[in-house]
């Protein structure tokens, strides 16, 4: 009514346009305008330190991936090292890759420090608890690719592996990422005995997995030291990065956040049976906590081997925690495939 | 290879130039809330405007 004015002087087809973003919002729903709430859509009522989590995750993990960016770009004449050339070019590359080395440890120095961050913290906290979380592994696994890595750019002799490490630090803090947002996506709802069961029973998997994991790559490690010493170090490197269960510690909390994202699009209450709902959750949960346990185990005996760079751990853990987001995204697709997508469509909305 | 001892630090200035752009991009808050901030213009209160 009081858009008359305003629409008198505009043209027909922004008339038209408005009318339809009107017809939208209130199709929509008032509280949610335009779009249906995602997965990891900040919850309505954020507390300060809720959002200042957030964003200082959102800053590390931007920052992580502008310098991992960089120092792929830099670690590039590294590779062209093996490949037959002219002795003078040789000697030139030579000379460029000490170059970029030290560029790529100046660059590396605030990833460790500051993206890297919640890492130590939590690996520090584990084990002045005398415990095994997953911040042990991922932090030996940092160690154990950068601290050889600047020895060698030290003394110019030796494998860099900078590129593996920020690789390593970006994939990862993206999967903390999505976990942070989806366990803040279902901070203020109360969880039921069987939802608190599922998360234990997610996180003692996920211990169990840990422990086996780091020693397996302390004992393959062994081996390849005594065979081949100067693959030990990749191969161990590649171990401890895959033995960061990020996807299993995301698993459960994104299939929460995902039967979250339905209720509140179908309202409080009246989404179709809840019981389908929750069926279909942990459904999804497992499919995600053995998905990722499933992908890990195939990848483990190819590291083993020395098939699997550290570089091709890191981008494996980055595809099974995007494939676990993506899962618990399937159930929280509005009005199409799934039981719940379906059973929301059903309602009107 | 001359080149690259002047190019190498002036890429390192980009990178902390929009490191820095970054980082007070998102402590001054602009990733916070992007739903809301791009439906903001639809719940505008133009009545003032209307008589």
């Amino acid at each position: 009514m009081e858009e008359h004015c305003a629409l008198r002087t505009m043209g027909e087809g922004a008339r038209v346009l408005l009318i339809y973003i009107n017809v939208c919002s209130w199709w929509a729903g008032y509280s949610w305008p335009m779009r249906a709430p995602s997965l990891f859509t900040p919850p309505p009522h954020m507390t300060d330190a809720m959002r200042r989590a957030r964003r200082h995750m959102l800053a590390r993990t931007g920052l992580a991936w502008l310098v991992m960016m960089q120092v792929m770009m830099l670690a590039f004449p590294g590779y062209l090292r093996h490949s037959a050339r002219a002795p003078d070019a040789q000697l030139a590359l030579e000379q460029a890759i000490v170059l970029m080395n030290w560029l790529s440890l100046i660059l590396c120095v605030p990833l460790i420090l500051y993206c890297a961050w919640p890492v130590w913290r939590g690996a520090w906290h584990d084990l002045s608890r005398q415990r095994i979380g997953m911040d042990v592994p991922v932090a030996l696994g940092i160690l154990a690719a950068f601290v050889p890595s600047v020895v060698a750019t030290w003394r110019d002799v030796g494998e860099v592996y900078f590129d593996s490490v920020s690789m390593f630090v970006a994939f990862l803090l993206t999967a903390r990422f999505l976990e942070t947002c989806a366990r803040q996506a279902v901070s203020g709802q109360p969880h039921g005995a069987r939802d608190a069961e599922l998360l234990r029973s997610a996180d003692r998997l996920a211990f169990w997995f840990v422990c086996i994991q780091i020693l397996l790559a302390i004992l393959v490690g062994l081996y390849w030291w005594n065979v081949q010493p100067d693959q030990a170090l990749a191969v161990t490197v590649a171990l401890l990065v895959m033995s960061c269960p990020c996807a299993m510690s995301m698993s459960v909390p994104a299939a929460l956040a995902a039967r979250q994202a339905v209720r509140l699009r179908t309202g409080a209450g009246d989404g179709g049976d809840p019981a389908v709902l929750d069926r279909a959750m942990r459904r999804v949960a497992h499919q995600n906590l053995y998905g990722s346990l499933a992908w890990h185990l195939l990848m483990v005996p190819l590291a083993a081997c020395g098939w699997v760079q550290p570089w091709l751990a890191a981008i494996t853990m980055l595809l099974s925690s995007l494939a676990v987001a993506a899962n618990a995204w399937r159930l929280a697709r509005p009005a199409a495939g799934g039981t719940a997508g379906r059973q929301s469509a059903a309602q009107p909305v | 290879m001359d080149a690259l001892f002047l190019l190498l630090p002036i890429s390192l200035l980009f990178v902390l130039g929009i490191g820095v752009a970054f980082w007070w991009a998102i402590f001054s808050g602009q990733f916070d809330d992007t739903r809301d901030a791009a439906v903001a213009i639809l719940d505008d209160d133009d009545r003032t405007h209307a008589k």
